[in-house]
């Protein structure tokens, strides 16, 4: 088999099936996940696709009664799925009881649930296994997904679940947005909870059952919750997140499949003896959860990333200016060898040299020929500013908020390179102008720096 | 405006309410003329924010009847709007302001129907009337506890309601935001609306409100501020008297769960 490209998997009469069908399933998955994700239930689509494995077994045990042959996939996949729902939503219902009636906690009764009744359908199984030894295979592909297996049936019923689910979502989406942010005021609204609460947790249930076809039952839970977690770090409004996660969805849902076949393709033809072959339901998870992870390190705003990429930053500024404010007080006109001042900075000597040499290219300091290094015209401004802003937050401190004198250093130590002009300019005018700091140490005064 | 069919804003007649199986109101029975501000009081516990939602029909009262304008809160749903508390919220929801406010439209909308443009420019003008205008595109989580507090309030102003129920609007605000807030709930009195206030505050009751509400679990008094805000009515209701009924009350609760703490 050759490489294929990315057009083929929509045509090709073998991945067209799959590929779809993946991605649709995926779809709805990902936007059903939005909602329990704000909802704070991320679990509750683990503990349903669990629930469903015994649905699952106990709708083709049926099959086998009712004589359904392994050939007649329709009627297979209808069965199977009916038992899924029915035992999902059992499962839902006693999380529920448990809690309102029994005072059972909920993450207690997710769990027992979820054990529960796959402890029920792993031993049907075995019964399965038996008794209908040719639709044992069917009830296998459940558990781990097996979506190389589907057929232009399984696009058709998938997709319109998946159609379905969209559907609903767009159009009470008003009613979802308010009942997930507050319950209360939306029934005080004179909207009815418990009949979208219900719609709701049903589209969970059906986004959940058609996916454990191509994920499976233990994987399922995060094609819900990965794509959901991935958009909200994106964005601060709803329906893009809606929107994002869908296409994420969309994306994993495709890529899965592709690297499932490609990967395997090249692992066939450079590796024969290994016989490696890549499952599609866990590439898809796999890609679900690399989209979530890269969304999580690397989103623009809110990524771990950017975010230690700001705290380095003020690092790098605090120190800088604390180098300037060290020979400043010293003295304006002194310079310092570069052991002199490592003496006074918490931080690598390398760093420090690091720090140096850039504050020289900023014009800040200069080095003389003995190695040392002087402040230049523009840096002691600049270091008698921060000293300004220091002694000014400590008299801040100690007249208007009483802290003793003795404590107020640390604070300030830290406020010098977070007061703005602006501020600086308030805290002046509210403490007149203060000549002293508490510790009867001079303020350079604004003009020093001004002229 | 409709014309209102009965003169009480709200009649509540032995409205009890229970958790499982605690009491937590008892047997209450008021009537609410329509134009005042009514501050509910009484200490911690005593059922003030449970009160207002039995009253919205928000938990199921174990007996009793609630009406507006001598209507069941059914047939009055518009016209009766809610500020939950602020706590009771996540704020990190991702709305923006304007979103959040919109929510107010979503009752009179009604299922399937999306906001038009007509209801975003009600949207804007109440966030003006609550000066919140430069922070309608703001996600919720970067307001502080007033601003809010504010928004809150715009939303219930949205719902364009003759009768407001408002939990601790004052709780956790700065002064220029509660400034603000009293304001409106004047203008609002004064418009001929009659809103409800869990308040926590004992000092400005006097200021706030024309009624007052005193309760613990029981109703101790309800009525003119002038006539029921006096020490012998705030005594009944935080002074000791009431120890003894809360020590039996709860002596009952284990009783009647089987638990004792």
């Amino acid at each position: 088999m050759q490489i294929q490209s990315l057009f083929s998997f929509f045509v090709d009469p073998v991945l067209r099936a799959p590929t779809v069908g993946c991605m649709l399933m995926c779809l709805g998955a990902s936007l059903v996940g939005v909602i329990v994700f704000l909802r704070r239930q991320s679990l509750i689509g683990e503990v349903l696709s669990h629930a469903a494995y015994p649905g699952v077994i106990l709708g083709t045990l049926f099959a086998g009664i009712f004589f359904v042959q392994t050939f007649e996939e329709l009627k297979l996949a209808l069965f199977a799925l009916t038992g899924a729902f029915i035992t999902s939503l059992l499962g839902l219902w006693l999380i529920h009881f448990m809690e309102e009636y029994c005072k059972v906690p909920s993450d207690a009764a997710l769990c027992f649930v979820l054990s529960t009744f796959f402890g029920i359908g792993l031993t049907i199984a075995s019964e399965v296994q038996f008794s209908f030894t040719s639709l044992y295979k069917q009830v296998l592909t459940y558990l781990y997904g097996q979506a190389a297996t589907m057929t232009d049936i399984h696009i058709a019923i998938y997709g319109i679940l998946a159609l379905g689910i969209s559907l609903l979502i767009i159009l009470l989406y008003k009613e979802i947005q308010v009942i997930t942010f507050d319950k209360q005021y939306a029934k005080s609204l004179g909207i009815n909870i418990k009949t979208i609460n219900i719609l709701i947790f049903m589209l969970v249930t059906l986004s959940v059952i058609i996916g454990i076809r191509s994920v499976g039952v233990v994987l399922m839970s995060a094609m819900l919750i990965a794509p959901a977690a991935a958009a909200r770090q994106f964005t601060h409004r709803l329906p893009v997140m809606f929107l994002l996660a869908g296409l994420f969805g969309l994306g994993s849902g495709f890529f899965g499949i592709y690297f499932s076949v490609i990967l395997t393709d090249y692992f066939s033809t450079y590796f024969p003896s290994a016989r490696l072959i890549l499952p599609t339901g866990p590439m898809i998870v796999l890609v679900a959860s690399f989209i979530c992870i890269g969304s999580l390190l690397f989103a623009p705003e809110r990524g771990l990333v950017i975010r230690f990429m700001r705290i380095a930053a003020f690092r790098y500024r605090c120190i800088g200016e604390n180098v300037l404010k060290a020979i400043w007080r010293v003295g304006p006109d002194t310079s310092l060898h570069l052991n002199q001042l490592a003496n006074y900075q918490a931080c690598s000597k390398k760093y420090l040299c690091f720090i140096l040499w850039r504050l020289c290219n900023r014009g800040w300091i200069q080095r003389d020929d003995a190695g040392k290094y002087l402040l230049t015209c523009d840096g002691r401004y600049k270091a008698a500013r921060i000293v300004r802003l220091h002694r000014l937050w400590e008299v801040y401190l100690v007249d208007y908020l009483g802290i003793g004198a003795e404590r107020v250093h640390k604070n300030a130590e830290e406020m010098e390179h977070i007061l703005t002009p602006e501020l600086e300019r308030e805290l002046t005018f509210l403490l007149n102008d203060p000549k002293e700091d508490p510790h009867h140490q001079p303020i350079p005064p604004r003009e020093e720096f001004n002229v | 405006m409709t014309i209102p069919l009965n003169d009480s804003a709200l009649t509540v007649n032995q409205l009890s309410v229970n958790y499982g199986k605690t009491p937590v109101l008892w047997d209450i029975s008021l009537e609410i003329p329509q134009g005042v501000l009514v501050g509910i009081i009484g200490p911690n516990g005593a059922g003030k924010s449970t009160f207002i939602k039995a009253a919205l029909g928000l938990i199921q009262p174990l007996s009793g009847k609630v009406e507006f304008f001598g209507e069941s809160l059914k047939k009055m749903r518009q016209r009766v709007a809610y500020v939950p508390q602020r706590e009771s919220v996540d704020w990190e929801f991702p709305v923006t302001v304007r979103d959040l406010v919109m929510m107010g439209r979503y009752g009179r909308l009604g299922l399937w129907h999306r906001p038009r443009r007509a209801d975003w420019v009600a949207v804007d003008h109440y966030l003006e009337i609550v000066g919140m205008t430069a922070y309608g595109g703001r996600q919720i989580n970067q307001l502080s506890g007033g601003q809010q507090q504010r928004i809150f309030i715009a939303r219930a102003l949205l719902q364009e309601a003759d009768i407001y129920f408002m939990d601790e609007p004052f709780a956790g605000i700065d002064i220029g935001s509660e400034t603000v807030i009293i304001r409106l709930l004047k203008e609002l009195r004064n418009k001929g609306k009659t809103v409800f206030v869990v308040h926590h505050d004992l000092n400005t009751v006097e200021q706030y409100f024309d009624w007052t509400m005193v309760l613990n679990m029981r109703l101790v008094a309800c009525g003119l501020v002038k006539d029921v805000f006096n020490p012998q009515n705030l005594v009944k209701a935080y002074g000791k008297s009431y120890a003894l009924f809360d020590e039996a009350l709860k002596r009952s609760q284990q009783k009647n769960t089987g638990v004792i703490p």
